[in-house]
């Protein structure tokens, strides 16, 4: 069986943002690993950039266009997704509230106050910058480390506590197990080679996808060699010798 | 030097403030010099002016409850070429909110952070943690599970500029009547001022 790296496009697209400065891809693994937030990534400063980097002519344009369509697409619908209030709560596992008009002006304009002050911020943060002190950083003496109760208890706690699980709801039940599947594959080899697809032809998709692990999980472990003459034709599980 | 082995004030003040990244309060460079405090603050004040921005490429600056000598802004750029390191990138505007938020309604955890703002904002709490402007400085033991309390720091003073919290604006001062009164007539017409949204993006 031969695997072809998958075409990256894309790989050359390097994207300069005031949050981010480096390969496109890269900046889509941060985002993924949660190392960046998405709110933080100005989407259509993303799309100018990609704009005033496209090539005319280029051999790969086409399909550099629609990788990039597809993944800025992708990033839309994750920022919007987080940045709905609904979902986001939703996710949260908080009550579902409905706000009076009352309570929602309230919080517009506490978020109002708070956006000016930010804005605030920044002008004194710009206005500040360029102050660098003496780069002589005095090393601690023994004796005079002083550690308050309470930044103790903060870390142990932080330390000792449990983390909190992921949200498994969007998940169904557990219908089928690897284990389960690897049996039924053994079962059927003991009758001799068999075509992956006449082995899952009444299976759902969940349950075909866990037969395919299942087989290669198999087929490391040496318990069965799969055999397929072309790319994308029949698939077939042979017992091992 | 006023005579041999007998530094000034200046002087004794100048060599401590030479050696600390960060700012020292007054008590500490009294003790550390010896000098009582008519004579510190004659001193200060001295270099004060020496030190200011027109006159050296070493400024005396009054931040974070006490005193640090840093470079000159003008003259950053050969700084951070003789360092080969870039100036750290400008916070983002949710950093910058997180940081109000922090600034003026904390202490507070990172759930009542996320409320104000109206998105999740524990990876940019994170960053700011990460760049020291932000620290967890207790617990809220009234709330389940016992978040962390979340506070600005010395280094947010620092760069800053500021001195103490009380430096800064007072948030009522930085919204008009008339623009909250917009606020509430177009919440009561039914559209939403552009910028009154869920946290910036």
């Amino acid at each position: 069986m031969t695997f072809e790296p998958a075409g990256r496009s894309l790989s050359d697209f390097t994207v300069e943002l005031e949050v981010y400065s480096g390969p496109y891809e890269w900046l889509l693994a941060l985002i993924l690993k949660d190392e960046l937030e998405i709110f933080e990534v100005p989407l259509r400063e993303l799309v100018g950039s990609y704009l005033g980097s496209r090539e005319q002519g280029a051999a790969n344009g086409l399909e550099r266009d629609t990788d990039f369509a597809g993944s800025a697409a992708s990033l839309i619908l994750l920022k919007s997704r987080t940045l709905s209030p609904a979902l986001d709560a939703e996710a949260e596992g908080a009550d579902d509230e409905s706000l009076s008009p009352q309570e929602l002006a309230e919080r517009l304009t506490e978020y109002l106050k708070i956006r000016r002050a930010a804005e605030r911020l920044r002008e004194i943060f710009a206005s500040n910058a360029g102050h660098y002190p003496s780069g002589h950083t005095l090393p601690p003496r023994p004796g005079r480390l002083r550690i308050k109760p309470d930044r103790l208890s903060l870390a142990a706690r932080q330390t000792f506590s449990r983390l909190i699980e992921p949200p498994v709801r969007h998940l169904g039940p557990i219908t089928v197990t690897l284990q389960e599947l690897a049996g039924m594959i053994r079962t059927a080899l003991a009758r001799g080679p068999i075509s992956y697809e006449s082995l899952t032809r009444d299976m759902d998709r969940l349950n075909k996808a866990v037969t395919f692990a299942a087989a290669l999980s198999l087929a490391q472990e040496g318990s069965l060699t799969l055999a397929q003459t072309e790319p994308l034709g029949p698939l077939t599980l042979k017992p091992s010798a | 030097m006023t005579e041999r082995n007998q530094p000034s004030p200046e002087h004794l003040l100048e060599a401590v403030l030479l050696v600390s990244a960060s700012p020292i309060n007054r008590s500490d460079l009294s003790s550390a010099t010896g000098l009582s405090t008519q004579e510190m603050q004659a001193a200060l004040a001295v270099l004060a002016e020496r030190y200011s921005l027109q006159t050296s490429g070493i400024v005396l600056r009054n931040v974070a409850g006490g005193y640090q000598l840093s470079t000159n802004p003008s003259c950053s750029g050969a700084v951070e070429r003789f360092r080969d390191e870039a100036r750290p990138a400008p916070l983002s505007g949710a950093a910058h909110e997180v940081l109000a938020c922090a600034l003026y309604l904390g202490p507070l955890t990172r759930g009542a952070v996320s409320r104000v703002r109206g998105v999740n904002s524990d990876a940019v709490v994170r960053s700011l943690i990460e760049r020291h402007l932000l620290a967890e400085v207790g617990t809220d033991h009234d709330a389940p599970g016992s978040p962390a309390l979340l506070s600005v720091t010395d280094e947010f003073l620092a760069a800053t500029g500021m001195s103490s919290f009380d430096d800064f604006p007072s948030m009522g001062s930085l919204v008009t009547q008339e623009e909250l009164s917009r606020v509430r007539d177009r919440l009561a017409s039914g559209a939403l001022p552009p910028d009154a949204g869920s946290g910036s993006s």
